[in-house]
């Protein structure tokens, strides 16, 4: 699947793959990609923006911690971003229902071919 | 995992790592502490992720190529990397501004009670009031673009307009304390008045400066660019 596929969403896998507890960077990519069995083609460069911003909102809480000799931003997800997340699944869900119908409409009952 | 050693090559032959920070480096503007923070956070993924690599055999400096291309192009990355560090830097100008103002108005307000009921003119009132108009939009811009960002999306030219308000602010601030000092009777405090002048000459350049960036960001941010992601 292609980066582009990805936009519009890349919000709700960051916050869901932070749902079982706190990640840093590149830990969330690999969780993101594992999940999805390896489909989806993440540009790794573009989650450090997006998990800023999302530190913005106010969904994300972040911290340095130490790793050798370097450092790295772990983030987890504050309450907010635990009620956006839900908030997130539900609109996946509805929309999932709804283009389901419409690509896949079930038989009419009764008709013949 | 242990950390790669990194590649000494010849003069001139850059760590691709390095280098790709280097030229993201480059194309990035916006405040120095949140740039800095990005570009530890990628480092820091750009090389666990060559790591991934080299604990599989392979040689440093093809990992670490490979570990750049995953990251996209520097030209693919920044133009969201530039989007965040624009509002960023439109949330300092802000918050200079709306914390600014207040506290010079509260000086010129010191100095006015030790002038003995002396009034200021009316030259002086009406910068004063585009300062304090322009500080209650940074206010509105500072909540706007913080956890009212969920619901409200940011206006893409937002930016912009915050570094005119903080170069109106500085304007309106450096008249207002001209007017002050130029009328002020000689009853007044004056080391006081020379106190209050220096610190408004101080925030005038603060802000002056932030706006400043703030421009050059929002220039960058509304550039033409690729897939940002």
């Amino acid at each position: 699947m292609r980066a582009d596929a990805v936009r519009g969403h890349l919000d709700g896998l960051l916050l869901s793959v932070l749902e079982s507890g706190p990640l840093h960077g590149y830990a969330i990519i690999t969780a993101v990609q594992e999940r999805s069995g390896g489909a989806l083609e993440l540009r790794k460069g573009t989650i450090y923006p997006a998990l800023n911003r999302l530190e913005r909102l106010g969904l994300l809480r972040s911290t340095w911690e130490s790793a050798g000799e370097r450092r790295r931003r772990r983030y987890e997800l504050t309450d907010a971003g635990r009620r956006s997340l839900a908030a997130e699944r539900t609109a996946w869900r509805e929309f999932t229902t709804v283009i389901g119908a419409v690509l896949n409409p079930a038989p009419i009952s009764g008709q013949t071919t | 995992m242990k950390a790669p050693a990194r590649h000494t090559g010849p003069a001139g032959d850059t760590d691709p790592i390095e280098g790709y920070l280097a030229a993201l480096t480059t194309a990035l503007r916006g405040p120095a502490r949140a740039k800095a923070r990005m570009i530890e956070e990628m480092r820091d993924g750009l090389v666990e992720t060559a790591m991934a690599y080299t604990d599989e055999g392979m040689p440093y400096r093809q990992a670490a190529g490979e570990a750049v291309r995953e990251f996209g192009s520097p030209e693919e990355i920044a133009p969201s990397c530039q989007r965040e560090l624009t509002i960023v830097q439109a949330r300092h100008t802000a918050r200079v501004a709306a914390l600014t103002v207040p506290l010079l108005f509260a000086c010129w307000y010191l100095v006015r009670t030790t002038g003995q009921g002396w009034q200021p003119p009316g030259a002086a009132l009406l910068p004063a009031g585009v300062a304090a108009t322009a500080a209650l939009l940074a206010s509105a811009t500072l909540a706007a673009t913080g956890t009212l960002a969920r619901r409200l999306p940011t206006p893409r030219r937002l930016p912009l307009a915050v570094a005119w308000t903080g170069t109106t602010t500085a304007v309106a601030m450096a008249l207002t304390a001209l007017a002050f000092a130029v009328t002020s009777p000689p009853a007044v405090d004056w080391p006081l008045v020379a106190l209050v002048a220096a610190l408004a000459v101080a925030s005038h350049a603060v802000i002056a400066a932030s706006a400043r960036v703030c421009r050059e960001c929002a220039r960058l941010s509304a550039a033409p660019s690729g897939a940002g992601g």
